[in-house]
């Protein structure tokens, strides 16, 4: 653990309201009243262990060696808690058995897996004021955007990963070790990586679209999406313009992708932002064409032919999704368990073959060779040297370029 | 109303009745479309294409494990923070209808607020009460805020149904020798039950259905409308039609029992 | 009798219960806000609380030991007080917490405490960055109140007057929709409203699409995603809000009355005009306040059925305090969206209203 951080054990995992308080918590928990005098906010703090999070860690009587009253090392929790973005792993359906349920029957761990993660920003002000005051959250393990897990580690808001307990950490891919938001690689674990391009329904368009002017044709207006995820869309319309996304310094650098995102705004161009809400409206035509991830258009298309992805003649964006663990987290055996377990190459072909990213694991595409020969062939699957020479990602900006960059682009987002 | 004896009166007449037919079929559509597509048997993750008919859907009605978590947290919920609700409003409800006193315009006043007060602001400064005191936004400050809006609605509410009220006859029991805890029990309570009742349902409804102030003081925790909210962006299973059209055929179950329970005091006490 | 009553020692013990009762209420509440609010701290706190008790356990003692006047008189205070107090500590500590987030600074962009500094900056940003926000708020807000009175009182008028047996019923299928989740109801518009949906298709086959696109309903064959689509979730999903209150109202006009106008003036739309409409007014006045406010608070209708340039503010302090998490920013747009709401209601009621707001 990076920095000792009082955590009061609670049963946690618990779905559902809280559970029996036990003596010890109890006692804990009056200890705080005691030493801090009887303040409101302060018993209403004490009080509110909402699905076991840590609310009473301020007001631990000081002295109290949070050991003593913190559980077992490991043994705080009786289940792995995992919060990952929507439709990001293979459920249990259809007659297969889903990753989560193959990894529980497999070690016997009890998993909570939460689809919680919509928008990286949103999850940021969710978990920003708890772990702000150096109190834990729930999740043992959050798979938020490579530039984000960068503001979290950067924060000290992470604990390094238990990598000497997970041997196939070794799978990683050559291309993600030690990726800027994490130099050290101790940090993270990337979990599955991908493209954004324009995703389009060929019915509505009438034709291939090759390049991002074509998001701007007054012929579409009123019918495109764009994506709320500032370095995919900021990115690619940087590169349409000639810029070089991936050493941006300052704000002027991109301020024309900027402008021209605004004029197409103001011009009625844009019918929506949208962040991973994107499937309904391009399958049924609201949408003509909108910015999206390869994943994601790879499972649409299975269902909807017309739905079609291209990188724009000028190139698409690169990114990564990484495994972390939030500061505190308690499930440290089991969170490692489950990073060996995913980083075998056939359990992460399994989930490949249903998510469609690229695998940041070694071996996938052999393993994916017997399940869907098909998608092993897939360029935006297993990037070939002519796929990985056509994207960029985004540079890592400063605090205060990156606040700019925000600032700028939630103006525009109009929100 | 004397019918209109002109044919204008009459055109006029039968005019305006389908336009109100309109206007209340025009309440119905969406609630016609949630009830018809969760019958539906939908094509990839988005019921909102019509495809065919099937009962699969009722069959299965628990098959979405997040959405029925959902639910069931929003009951517990709803349960918890409307009990408290209707104990504190109703008695405020009854302290303002039974006696009159010092003060009780103001304090009117601050009763009326929380409802003229949009639930964006409600919600809002809550979750900054929230931040400022340290306290990590969940289930127990999602109850707190519900109990907020709900106190008021079920104070106003209980308070139009015993405006009515004879007091006296609480004196007569006195005088008969009741005492007060007695007087309360067998002759007030049971005159005010049923607007308790009704007021205790429809704040039910509205804790449920809290989407807003909700989203602002949930955290990390996730209620029905804001599992619905957040799966939207990527699925919306036929599940949702499922559980909402049972929700509403309960709720209109209940309020046809009230009716008629309504019926039956009044043909008792003619 | 009476001034043996008045003269009598109960009487002037009720009257200092009364005292008594009233000055724990608003003295408890007042100190529970203040707690709340955090304007006492520190070492103040437990003294307070200890005050707060203090009237609690005054007022429970003389509801048991006092005269039976005092009884009567401290009774309605003993009865408020705990829903009272809520109120207090959840309702009126919060609006001051967020007024004094609102002239916060963050001392740096990930802060979970904000400076409190009387940083008036907030609400320059509030109304300069904003303001196309603000407007499109009460724009909306006052579309979709003038749409429900429209749609909603001719509904509430030949329920009241020509329901019948069916008053009853017909009233129960108004309310029904407050049944089913705002959220679900708004999401079913989007797909009947979508570019393949229903009511497009609708509108094609009457073939008004024309006249709609002349008028801006539709914008190039599209309902979905125009300011035309918000102003229509907001005007459904408010008006059993206006219809109820008229209702009530109307239930009140004697049938007959209007006979009688009928006779007097001799057309129904001048009796409609002279005496429907004044007593219909309380309920309108009512379901304006019912539909405007929270209309112009919404976010989910312009969300759901909005584009980037339907936004309210609604959406604006959602964005800043939940994903941007610029909650200083939220706080000072949520408290002027309340100010210029009280300015709205006191001015509003000052010309139209009646006393019986509630």
């Amino acid at each position: 653990m990076s920095a000792p951080r009082n955590n009061p054990g609670r049963g946690r995992g618990r779905p559902i309201g809280r559970g029996p308080l036990t003596r010890r918590q109890l006692l804990a928990r009056a200890g705080a009243l005691g030493a801090t005098g009887l303040s409101l906010p302060a018993l209403l703090a004490a009080c509110g262990g909402d699905d076991g999070n840590g609310t009473a860690a301020t007001t631990a009587p000081p002295g109290t060696d949070p050991a003593t009253t913190d559980a077992p090392a490991n043994g705080g929790g009786d289940e792995l808690f995992f919060e990952n973005w929507t439709a990001y792993i293979d459920p249990t359906e259809d007659g297969e058995v889903g990753t989560v349920d193959r990894f529980v029957e497999a070690t016997g761990i009890q998993m909570r897996y939460s689809e919680a993660i919509n928008s990286n920003n949103e999850y940021f002000a969710r978990i920003q004021p708890v772990l702000g005051r150096g109190e834990r959250i729930d999740p043992d393990i959050i798979a938020p955007t490579g530039w984000m897990a960068g503001r979290l580690i950067n924060l000290g808001w992470c604990d390094p990963l238990p990598l000497d307990q997970v041997p196939n950490a070794a799978n990683l891919v050559e291309g993600l070790r030690n990726p800027t938001w994490d130099p050290t690689g101790e940090y993270s674990l990337p979990w599955q990586a991908g493209f954004a391009g324009i995703a389009y329904n060929i019915d509505i368009t009438g034709r291939e679209l090759t390049s991002i002017d074509d998001l701007f044709d007054p012929e579409f207006a009123g019918q495109i999406g764009i994506n709320t995820e500032m370095r995919d869309t900021i990115g690619l319309i940087a590169m349409s313009l000639g810029i070089d996304i991936e050493n941006l310094e300052s704000f002027d650098d991109a301020a024309p992708a900027f402008e021209r995102l605004e004029a197409a705004k103001d011009a009625g161009q844009i019918r929506r932002f949208h962040g991973n809400d994107y499937f309904d409206d391009l399958t049924n035509g609201n949408f003509a064409a909108c910015i999206g991830w390869s994943g994601d258009v790879a499972q649409l298309a299975m269902d909807n032919p017309a739905v079609r992805f291209a990188f724009p003649e000028s190139g698409g964006t690169s990114w990564a999704d990484t495994m972390i663990m939030p500061a505190g987290a308690v499930n440290r055996d089991a969170a490692a368990k489950w990073m060996d377990f995913v980083y075998d190459p056939e359990q992460a072909a399994q989930i490949t073959a249903w998510v469609g990213y690229v695998s940041p694991v070694q071996g996938v595409r052999e393993a994916l060779m017997d399940i869907d020969p098909e998608l092993a062939e897939n360029p935006l699957v297993f990037p070939d040297d002519e796929t990985v020479a056509m994207t960029q990602s985004f540079a890592s900006l400063s605090d205060d370029v990156e606040e700019e960059y925000d600032a700028a682009f939630s103006r525009i987002i109009g929100a | 109303m004397s019918a209109p004896t002109t044919t204008r009166g009459k055109v006029a007449r039968w005019a305006l009745n389908v336009y109100a037919a309109l206007g209340l079929a025009y309440l119905f559509v969406p609630i016609a479309w949630i009830v018809m597509f969760s019958f539906n048997e939908p094509r990839g993750n988005y019921n909102i294409v019509w495809q065919r008919f099937t009962l699969d859907n009722w069959r299965d009605p628990f098959s979405d494990e997040g959405l029925t978590d959902a639910f069931v947290r929003s009951l517990q919920i709803a349960a918890i923070s409307t009990s408290v609700a209707v104990v504190l409003g109703s008695m405020i409800a009854i302290g303002l209808a039974r006696y009159s006193f010092r003060g009780s315009g103001p304090l009117n006043f601050l009763l009326v607020l929380p409802l003229t007060t949009p639930e964006i602001v409600i919600g809002s400064s809550l979750a900054a009460l929230f931040l400022d005191w340290d306290v990590t936004r969940g289930f127990t400050t999602v109850v707190i805020a519900h109990i907020m809006f709900q106190v008021s609605f079920v104070a106003l509410t209980v308070r139009a149904r015993v405006r009515g009220f004879d007091w006296t006859l609480e004196q007569a029991a006195q005088d008969l020798g009741a005492t007060p805890f007695r007087t309360f029990w067998t002759v007030t309570f049971p005159l005010i039950l049923p607007g308790i009742l009704a007021a205790a349902l429809l704040s039910f409804a509205l804790s449920i259905d809290d989407f807003i102030i909700t989203l602002f003081n949930a955290g990390s925790l996730s209620t029905f409308p804001i599992y619905i909210d957040g799966s939207f962006r990527v699925r919306f299973p036929p599940q949702v039609n499922v559980l909402a059209t049972t929700i509403l055929v309960f709720s209109v179950a209940m309020m046809a029992i009230g009716l008629l329970w309504g019926l039956r005091d009044r043909r008792r006490n003619r | 009798m009476t001034t043996a009553v008045e003269g009598s020692p109960h009487r002037a013990d009720g009257g200092r219960s009364e005292l008594l009762g009233l000055a724990a209420l608003l003295g408890a509440g007042l100190l529970l806000a203040a707690v709340g609010a955090r304007w006492i701290s520190g070492p103040l706190v437990p003294l307070a609380l200890a005050l707060v008790l203090a009237a609690v356990v005054a007022v429970i003692w003389t509801a048991v030991a006092g005269s039976p006047e005092s009884k009567r008189r401290i009774a309605p205070y003993g009865l408020l007080k705990p829903g009272m107090l809520w109120l207090a500590l959840f309702y009126l500590a919060p609006l001051i917490t967020l007024l004094r987030s609102s002239l916060s600074t963050r001392p740096s962009r990930f802060a979970v405490d904000f400076t409190f500094d009387w940083n008036l900056g907030n609400y320059t940003t509030a109304f300069t960055d904003f303001a196309p926000q603000f407007g499109r708020a009460f724009l909306y807000a006052g579309s979709a109140t003038v749409l429900t009175i429209l749609i909603g009182f001719p509904l509430a008028y030949v329920i009241a007057f020509r329901g019948g047996r069916f008053k009853t019923l017909l009233l129960g299928l108004v309310v029904i929709p407050f049944f089913t989740s705002y959220l679900i109801r708004t999401i079913a518009w989007r797909s009947l409203l979508a570019d393949t949906g229903q009511v497009v298709q609708l509108f094609d086959t009457l073939r008004i699409s024309g006249i709609l696109e002349t008028v801006g309903v539709m914008d190039n064959g599209r309902v979905l995603n125009t300011p035309a689509a918000v102003i229509g979730g907001l005007t459904y999903n408010f008006l059993p809000f206006m219809i109820l209150p008229i209702y009530v109202s109307l239930e009140k006009v004697d049938p007959r009355l209007v006979d009688a106008a009928q006779d007097l003036y001799s057309t129904a739309f001048q009796s409609f005009r002279k005496v429907v409409v004044p007593l219909a007014l309380p309920g309108v006045f009512a379901g304006t306040l019912l539909t405007f406010i929270p209309a112009a608070g919404d976010f989910v209708n312009a969300l759901y059925l909005g584009s980037p340039n339907t936004t309210m503010i609604g959406n604006s302090i959602q964005d800043q305090f939940l994903v941007q998490s610029n909650v200083p920013l939220a706080s000072a747009m949520s408290f002027v969206l309340m100010l210029i709401i009280t300015v709205f209601v006191f001015v509003y009621s000052r010309f139209f209203g009646t006393e019986d707001l509630t």
